[in-house]
């Protein structure tokens, strides 16, 4: 009953549609772009970038109130975020090179320089309300235009076909770098491919889920399976139910209750991973007991 | 292949970890590196692969600078064990086939048929033993089709039984006049198979001894 008023509402209310639609290409992408985020420890990163990311967008929006009455033009902000994610990947690795052996201050350094302009230009700009920011920061899928769900479906598209046509070397560029260099991968080239996917990826995320859930939704699914999955397919598809599962209970629990989206598809996604935590716990003792 | 190494000076700081090493290889011929910890055996490794960057006119494969090739053909690696640090589940099947970088075929089966890769190929590699690891590392650079084999401590923590078939798979590749480079401790394990040896000591008095100078190796060491 409760699926069929939700199948109801897909079919009758575009807002819904649009929101499942996205919700249903984040629950694929999430999961490859993260396994590729866990291997190569990138996970500080992705938070880095999404802090970023957000000074990005609330520039955009500044910028927009500008040039809108000048030039008669609009600009999406989210153009803006995606031009912030990806410059910021080339913030960090300048950076880096300034210390030797404290090479993740860099992190530090790039997310205060994201939230500082971002509070700085929220409070320059006119007309930016609590429940924009409260939009940035936790995602407002269910606002999600025809407009962004195109701009949303073709980047997806992108990211999918980068990481289908290559992911034997991205596999084998993630498990082993030296390896991946002698048999003839462009390593730099590839590693920039990646950071720029991971940042293309955080871009298209904070609209639909904000800021603070992005790494959320990359990470966690891939933390759960990679503690039950038995080979790196199996890994991804667990993964990638994990996340599919997130999202319609996510979508049930905020159609009934008026939960915000973006949280609980994280929340149920964190008692996923603690659920998986807890068998295995049990099953260790077991184990050992029967051991004994 | 033929390894030419050229007075090759190199450090990570202002102290050099190698000190104008020079030495030279025919293809097939099988060269130990041997020295105390320390001594620069794996920072040699690392010069030779390009990880880290190598002054130009210093080492030379096939005699072309290694600076000058875009990529390496034919090259394989095999690291020491204890740099591989998988947690992510991934079988020997998986692991191996993309690693290849292309579609199975017939060289590929045949180097899992050589390993005995068969009775753990859908294992999950975290769950492998240190010999059978030591295998799977050296399918996975046997797929390179490798005219230059470089091993760093492969018999470190691994069973004799293993150091056995390791010692199996290296004489076929030296009797198929692949050049090999082995980094080691292990003496032993050394005179089994090399044509010559590199000595390195603190003092940067690297020695190029042949193989019949196996007895001078611990003056020099």
């Amino acid at each position: 009953m409760i699926l069929l008023n939700i199948f109801k509402a897909i079919i009758e209310i575009d807002f819904f549609r649009n929101a499942i639609i996205a919700a249903i290409i984040i629950g694929v992408i999430s999961p490859l772009v993260g396994t590729v985020v866990v291997i190569r420890r990138l996970s500080n990163i992705a938070d880095t970038l999404s802090h970023f990311s957000l000074a990005g967008v609330v520039i955009g929006v500044f910028l927009a109130k500008i040039l809108v009455p000048i030039l008669k033009i609009s600009i999406d902000p989210i153009f803006m975020g995606i031009i912030f994610s990806i410059g910021g990947t080339f913030l960090i690795e300048k950076i880096r090179n300034f210390y030797r052996n404290y090479k993740e201050l860099s992190m530090a350094i790039i997310i205060s320089l994201g939230v500082s302009l971002t509070g700085l230009f929220i409070s320059i700009t006119d007309g930016i309300t609590t429940s924009f920011t409260t939009a940035l920061l936790f995602g407002s899928i269910l606002a999600v235009s025809l407009t962004d769900l195109i701009l949303v479906l073709f980047f997806a598209i992108c990211i999918f076909v980068f990481i289908v046509f290559y992911y034997r070397q991205i596999i084998t560029l993630c498990f082993d770098e030296t390896y991946a260099r002698i048999s003839g991968i462009n390593v730099k080239r590839l590693q920039l491919a990646i950071t720029i996917v991971l940042a293309l990826t955080i871009s298209i995320f904070i609209e639909l889920v904000g800021v603070l859930l992005i790494s959320t939704l990359l990470i966690i699914p891939v933390a759960s399976s990679i503690l039950i999955g038995k080979s790196f397919k199996n890994t991804i598809v667990i993964s990638i139910i994990i996340s599919m599962f997130s999202i319609l209970v996510g979508f049930t629990a905020s159609y009934y209750f008026l939960w915000p989206l973006g949280s609980t598809i994280a929340l149920v996604n964190i008692i996923l991973l603690f659920i998986i935590f807890f068998t295995l716990k049990i099953r260790d003792i077991r184990y050992k007991t029967k051991k004994k | 292949m033929r390894i030419n190494v050229n007075d090759l000076t190199f450090g990570y700081t202002q102290r050099p970890v190698l000190k104008n090493v020079t030495f030279s290889l025919t293809s097939g011929e099988f060269l130990s590196v041997v020295g105390k910890n320390g001594t620069g055996k794996s920072t040699l490794i690392k010069c030779l692969l390009k990880i880290v960057a190598v002054p130009n006119n210093t080492i030379f494969f096939d005699d072309i600078d290694i600076n000058a090739l875009k990529r390496f053909y034919h090259v394989g690696y095999v690291p020491q064990k204890s740099e591989i640090t998988y947690e992510f589940p991934i079988t020997v099947n998986e692991f191996l086939s993309y690693a290849y970088l292309k579609r199975k075929d017939a060289y590929f089966t045949s180097v899992i048929n050589a390993l005995d890769l068969n009775p753990i190929y859908n294992e999950n590699i975290n769950n492998l033993s240190g010999g059978q690891l030591q295998r799977v590392l050296i399918a996975r650079a046997l797929l390179n089709k490798p005219k230059l084999l470089i091993l760093d401590e492969p018999t470190v923590s691994i069973d004799n039984e293993s150091i056995l078939a390791l010692n199996n798979i290296l004489k076929k590749l030296h009797d198929e006049l692949t050049t090999i480079i082995l980094s080691t401790h292990d003496l032993e394990f050394a005179r089994e198979h090399s044509d010559c040896y590199l000595v390195l000591n603190e003092k940067y008095e690297h020695r190029f001894l042949s193989g019949k100078d196996y007895d001078d190796i611990i003056e020099y060491i």
